[in-house]
């Protein structure tokens, strides 16, 4: 984390996507068993699989970042207060 | 897309059972009542992935049950993280090609993604030694190691009337007796000694309960290596069976040789007994 970017900014930064391994999942998952993967589709699934771990480990970690992050008074009242 | 969907063959006729269908739409539901939870997602790519593996592993070595199983690809078997299929194969390796359901793995909650084998050779390492169980051929390569201990000797006096005193000390192992090439009157000697040493270089003989497991991979290459290997480990108790016949037919005479093989590496002219 740079220490000028508050977790906000971070999260703000990270691409907004369906995580991969979800999409992936639902493809695999409506595809008979029997028809076997391709060598290549394996190692794309494994590839996809890495992608997605990695994103919930960004997502834990901007997660934890927030937790941490100290409350601040905002200049407005929200709507309902 | 539930899964519900009639599964068919080229001819059009439906290949799988209401019930297989039923299981895999019960699967297919299960995912997507998680389907947008991503670490769910992820473990299921991984299994898919995993399963898929093994079936092509199956395929490869034994294509003919495959054609054969009605075994689901979608229930789960007693290994719970598999199918019925996956199970199948595991059984089919069980029960041609190696030892693999047994000791470590008999707990259904267990992941087979790698395995350990389970040792086939007598511990000496951390168990207090019982000779009774033990073949005499194994026994007497044992007095080596156990050379102070005259248990094994007062077996072989009493069983087979051996005596100590006629036959050479036991001195240092010489360094012959671990040459690779063996010409075939001291193959067995080499055999035998090796076997008790846990130094085969097969890994059925060569591991010991008194150490971490070395676990295996699901590939081809290692599954046919470990199945030639059991089938090596074999040869190595085969030969104990002809060396008890020769302690049979002349104890004392088997001993000289094989102390004078331990001694010198090599088995040298045979002594009048």
């Amino acid at each position: 984390m740079q220490p000028d970017e508050s977790p906000l900014e971070l999260l703000r930064a990270e691409i907004e996507q369906i995580n991969p391994a979800i999409i992936l999942a639902d493809q695999l998952i409506r595809r008979e068993a029997a028809e076997l993967l391709s060598v290549e589709e394996v190692n794309e699934a494994k590839n996809i699989l890495a992608i997605g771990t990695q994103e919930i480990e960004a997502i834990e970690s901007h997660q934890k970042a927030f937790q941490k992050s100290p409350p601040s008074a905002i200049d407005y009242v929200p709507v309902g207060f | 897309m539930t899964g519900l969907r009639l599964a068919t063959a080229e001819n059009g006729k439906p290949i799988f059972g209401f019930g297989e269908r039923l299981v895999r739409s019960l699967e297919y539901l299960r995912f997507k009542a998680k389907s947008h939870n991503a670490l769910y997602a992820c473990e299921t790519v991984s299994r898919v992935v995993s399963e898929q593996h093994k079936y092509r592993l199956y395929i490869e070595t034994f294509p003919k049950d495959w054609e054969r199983s009605t075994k689901s690809l979608y229930r789960a078997g007693y290994f719970k993280a598999y199918s019925e299929r996956t199970n199948e194969f595991f059984q089919l390796i069980n029960d041609h090609r190696f030892p693999l359901l047994e000791y470590w793995h008999d707990d259904p909650e267990l992941e087979l993604e790698r395995f350990a084998i389970p040792p086939m050779n007598f511990d000496l390492c951390c168990e207090e030694v019982d000779f009774a169980h033990l073949r005499d051929s194994y026994l007497a390569g044992l007095m080596f190691y156990f050379n102070e201990d005259d248990e094994i000797w007062n077996y072989f006096s009493e069983k087979y009337g051996v005596d100590k005193e006629s036959l050479p000390p036991i001195k240092t192992a010489h360094a012959n007796i671990w040459k690779e090439k063996r010409e075939a009157k001291a193959k067995p000697f080499s055999d035998l000694i090796r076997l008790v040493d846990h130094s085969t270089g097969n890994p059925w003989l060569d591991v010991t309960n008194c150490q971490y497991p070395e676990f295996f991979e699901w590939d081809k290459e290692t599954v046919d290596w470990l199945t030639e290997a059991y089938q090596a480990a074999n040869l190595y108790f085969k030969n104990l069976e002809h060396l008890d016949k020769r302690i049979e037919e002349n104890a004392q005479t088997f001993f000289y040789q094989l102390i004078s093989f331990w001694n010198t590496g090599k088995i040298g002219p045979e002594r009048q007994m």
